[in-house]
Parts: structure tokens; C-alpha cells; sequence
């Protein structure tokens, strides 16, 4: 579905990101792993066309999208749940939703699937009225998600969506995760936390300083002394 | 007296509030500060005037289209000067502002001359009678076109689709473009919306301070307004123009007269020593 293909991209003048390839296919979950640093929010904004890719190219099925513009990368069905979750503060919960269903006109099924995103989310039908910036960060992220599946994308990227959250808080958002991907969505997961990861991925890419070290299913990382090290604690 | 006062205060005041608010719609959106506002609001006034005299349009025909033709300077003015700026430090953006400001002030010269000129009222200037209060219907008509604009902008930006996306866009322009909204379109409407808002506030001014080139100098108790409210903040530009216009009215009929170009600087000199983020702002939270 997407691949990445030796894609070197940085900000400024320095490469960041160095010959990068990945692929994600139809139907998996995979995950992207590494240190801060490594490059893994830069692989996102380069999918999402907030970078442009000095070389190399990024492909949606035979579609050439490198330094397509976002709002049509949108479009082609790519979402993003971005670090941090840069959910809308000002804007109600119900209106993160709506802006999450902005490119879309089938009235009744976006109504749907905020059904579907209250049953995932219980949390979020109770706080329609308020606003996201009034919300703890477990329920921003759950809105960050939320407001992605609005869109009902085909691809999902999520970036370290369990980043400052409580174990119990990140063990409910990876059982979503597994939810939504049961439900039919491509899954692309960024993630400092190998171990959650490697649990729910199919596929994983270990990313050290731009380059991809290593890539395999989670059982053969799982056993790689080096990944070991680095990122499981031994 | 004083009720005579605060009416054609708030009328004034109206017009300062719709001056504010085009500027903060552009601050907002782009945190870009439009010195050329009041300039955007003389041309507005002037496209209305053209349509009045040479085409003989009704007035309420040539004020719609003041407000119309408006949104195209802004769009215009965009698309030519704003957008290759852009990427340029504020500062910047806003000294080509202010070369602007100029530039309209000139070609307006040009094209009608730097006279003044009587401009038609929407409304009729002979007083009318409420109990002890004696009103002209041009004032109280300013204020009810002034409030409905606003009535619905509000709406606008609280039920439409394209209203809360210009929303998240003030707020997250990134995050905005990753729910697919082309946020570069979404700038250029601003601008569109700012000017057209500017060209109303223009012809509803002209009929009392008579159309001339000089009627952009609006946009410093434009300015006082929306400090006086709170920078950045809808509402504060909208309280802040009321209370700023009900202020400077009151000042001039009961100090003297000279005292009422002074009220919009004494405003914001006392505004930022007593509450610098004015009185309906949020302290200012920079982001990291
Ligand atoms: N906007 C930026 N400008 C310059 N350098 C950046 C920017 N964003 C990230 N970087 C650099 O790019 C590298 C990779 O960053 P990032 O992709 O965010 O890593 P990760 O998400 O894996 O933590 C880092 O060295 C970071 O300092
Ligand atoms: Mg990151």
C-alpha cells in the first residue's frame, strides 16, 4: 500500500532522514522503532507531504505522493494522529470530530462513524461540549484518534501515541489500535515503546540516526542482540 | 445629553469594531498586523461612492457592493503582495503593510482625488424623538447593520464547516492541513473576509466623516480597540470598539472637543500599564 523508496530528506540543509525504504502492505500493522532522534516523526511528515523528499520517492499503491500537498494526501485516504496530538485547544470536542471529517460530504456516514469513535472512546460522547484544551492528555490522545478515524482513512499513521501516558492509559489505547486495525485499517505505528509495539505489530523497521538498521517480524527483532541493547533493556 | 452621546458613541464605536475585527481576523489566522486596514476600508468607502454617483446604483446596492468589490481589493491584495511575503518574519509583513497603506492612499488620490465628498447615509440623518432621547436614525441603523455582521460572523465561525476550520487554523495551521484543509486557501479567504468586513465599516463611516482619502487614519482607534478589548481576542475587538467609541464620545461633549482624538492613545497608554492583555484577552501562552 505505501512504500518509502531510498528517501533522503532533512530540514535545511542537512539530511536527516538517509535512503530510507520501508513498506507497509494492505491490511498490516507495522511498526517504525528507534531512539529520539532517529527519525521516525520525520518518515510521517514526509508521508503526509509536510516535507518534501530531496530524493527517493513515496508511493500510495502505484501513485507517486512525494511532496504532494497534505490536504491531498489527506484526500487519497493517508491520516496522521501526529506527536504530541495538536488536537484543536479552542474547539470543542465535537468540533476536533467534525474538523477530523472536514474532507468528507456523506452526512450520514460520518454520522457513523462518530458512533464509532464514541464506542471505541466512551470518554468522548460524555465531553461533546468541551473544549480539548480542558481534556487530560490520555483523552487528547484518545480525541487525536478519534479525530483521525473521522476521516476514515485506509492508511493510519500514529505517532508515539503512548508518549506521556499512564501503563494502564497506553495499555487501552494499544487494545483500540488492535480494534480499528481488526476493523480494516492499515496501520503505521511510531514508537519509542519496543515492547507494546512489537506486540501488536506484524512487521517492524528499526531506524538508528535516518537509516534503517534492521527490519523484520517482531519474533526475529524480538531475538536480535542488538535491538535487545538498544531498546529493550537488555 | 449623555444618552445622545453614547448612542452616536456605540455608532462610532461600531465602526471601530468592525475595523478591529478585520484586523484581528488577519492576526489570528496569520499573525500578521495590516496596517493597511483603515486604507482597505477607505478604498471600500470609495468603491461604493463610484458605484452610487457614476452608476446610480441605490445606496444599499452600492454599500452591498462596496462590501463586495471590497473582498476583491483583499484577495487581490493578497494574492499580489501577502503571499510571496509569507515566509518572511512578521516584521516584515508588516512594514509592507505599511508601504501599502500608503500605495492605496495614493492610487485613491489618483482615481477620486484627495477632496472630500458627501456620501450618501444608508439611513436618514433628521433626529428622531425616544422619550427624553434624540436619535438619528443614521446611528442606530450603523449599529444594527454593525451588530448583525457580527451576529453573523459569529455564527459563521461557530455552525459552518469552512467557519470552524478557519478556527483551526488560527489555532494549528499544521494540524488543519492534516484534516485536509488547503490552508493557504484558507488565508486568502481571511483576507477576503477582513476586507470586505473593512469596506463595510468604510461606507457606514463615510456619510459622517465625509469620503476622503484621509479616512484610513480609522484604523488607529481601530487599533486602540482592539488593544482596549484584548489583542487577538473577537469579542475584545468588538467590546473594545464599542466602549472606545462610547469613551471618545463622551470625552469630546463633556471635556472638549479637542480631547477626542487623544481618548484612543490615552486608552491603550492606560490599557497596557493597568491590563496589557486588555480586558477580554488571555495572557499571552508562547508557544514552545
Ligand atoms: N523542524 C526541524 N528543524 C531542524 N531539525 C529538525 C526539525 N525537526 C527535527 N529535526 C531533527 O531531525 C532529527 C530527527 O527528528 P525526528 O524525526 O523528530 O526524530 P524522532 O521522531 O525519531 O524523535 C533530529 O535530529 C532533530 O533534531
Ligand atoms: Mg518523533
Amino acid at each position: 500500500m505505501l512504500a518509502l523508496r531510498d528517501v533522503t530528506v532533512g530540514y535545511g540543509k542537512t539530511p536527516v532522514l538517509r535512503d530510507v525504504s520501508l513498506r507497509v502492505d494492505s491490511g498490516r500493522i507495522v511498526a517504525l522503532l528507534g531512539a529520539n532522534g532517529a527519525g521516525k516523526t520525520t518518515v510521517m511528515r514526509t508521508v503526509m507531504g509536510l516535507l518534501k523528499p530531496w530524493s527517493g520517492d513515496v508511493r500510495l499503491g502505484a501513485r507517486d505522493i512525494g511532496g504532494l500537498r497534505t490536504a491531498r494526501v489527506v484526500r487519497l485516504g493517508i491520516g496522521l494522529v501526529p506527536e504530541g496530538r495538536e488536537v484543536f485547544a479552542h474547539l470543542t470536542v465535537a468540533e476536533n470530530l467534525r474538523m477530523g471529517a472536514y474532507t468528507r460530504r456523506d452526512a450520514a456516514e460520518v454520522a457513523q462513524d462518530r458512533e464509532r469513535v464514541f464506542r471505541l472512546f466512551p470518554v468522548l460522547g460524555e465531553r461533546l461540549g468541551q473544549r480539548a484544551g480542558t481534556l487530560s492528555g490520555g483523552e487528547q490522545q484518545m480525541l487525536a484518534i478519534g479525530r483521525a478515524l473521522m476521516a476514515r482513512p485506509r492508511l493510519l499513521l500514529l505517532d508515539e501515541p503512548s508518549l506521556g501516558l499512564a501503563p494502564l492509559l497506553v495499555r487501552e489505547i494499544f487494545q483500540v489500535l488492535r480494534q480499528i486495525h481488526r476493523e480494516g485499517t492499515t496501520v503505521l505505528l511510531v514508537e519509542q515503546n519496543a515492547h507494546m509495539a512489537l506486540q501488536v505489530a506484524d512487521y517492524a523497521y528499526l531506524l538508528e540516526t535516518g537509516r534503517v538498521v534492521r527490519h523484520g517480524a517482531p519474533a526475529e527483532l524480538l531475538e536480535d542482540p542488538a535491538v535487545k541493547r538498544a531498546y529493550l533493556g537488555g | 445629553m449623555f444618552w445622545q452621546l453614547v448612542v452616536s458613541g456605540l455608532a462610532t464605536g461600531c465602526i471601530y469594531a468592525l475595523v478591529a475585527l478585520g484586523l484581528t481576523l488577519i492576526y489570528k489566522a496569520t499573525e500578521h498586523v495590516n496596517f493597511a486596514q483603515g486604507e482597505m476600508a477607505m478604498v471600500g468607502a470609495f468603491l461604493g461612492y463610484t458605484l452610487y454617483t457614476d452608476l446610480h446604483l441605490p445606496v444599499s446596492m452600492a454599500v452591498a457592493g462596496a462590501v463586495v468589490l471590497s473582498g476583491v481589493v483583499g484577495l487581490v491584495i493578497q494574492f499580489v503582495v501577502i503571499r510571496p511575503a509569507a515566509d518572511q518574519p512578521h516584521f516584515n509583513v508588516f512594514i509592507i503593510t505599511m508601504g501599502l497603506s500608503i500605495v492605496l492612499r495614493s492610487l485613491a488620490g489618483l482615481v477620486w482625488s484627495h477632496d472630500e465628498f458627501p456620501f450618501p447615509g444608508l439611513f436618514p440623518v433628521r433626529p428622531v424623538t425616544f422619550g427624553p432621547v434624540v436619535v438619528t436614525p443614521l446611528n442606530l441603523g450603523t449599529i444594527a447593520v454593525a451588530v448583525g455582521i457580527m451576529a453573523g460572523l459569529f455564527a459563521f465561525f461557530r455552525y459552518t464547516r469552512h467557519g470552524v476550520a478557519m478556527r483551526a487554523v488560527c489555532e494549528r495551521p499544521e494540524a488543519a492541513q492534516l484534516m485536509g484543509v488547503e490552508v493557504r486557501r484558507v488565508f486568502a479567504a481571511v483576507w477576503v473576509l477582513s476586507a470586505a468586513v473593512s469596506g463595510l465599516a468604510g461606507a457606514l463611516i463615510a456619510p459622517v466623516l465625509n469620503l476622503s482619502t484621509h479616512m484610513g487614519a480609522v484604523v488607529i482607534p481601530a487599533f486602540a480597540a482592539a488593544i482596549l478589548g484584548g489583542w487577538g481576542s473577537f469579542p475584545g475587538a468588538i467590546a473594545g470598539g464599542m466602549a472606545l467609541g462610547v469613551i471618545e464620545n463622551l470625552a469630546g461633549g463633556y471635556l472638549a472637543g479637542q480631547i477626542k482624538n487623544m481618548v484612543p492613545f490615552l486608552v491603550v497608554l492606560g490599557v497596557l500599564v493597568v491590563r496589557p492583555q486588555g480586558f477580554l484577552g488571555e495572557k499571552e501562552i508562547r508557544k514552545v
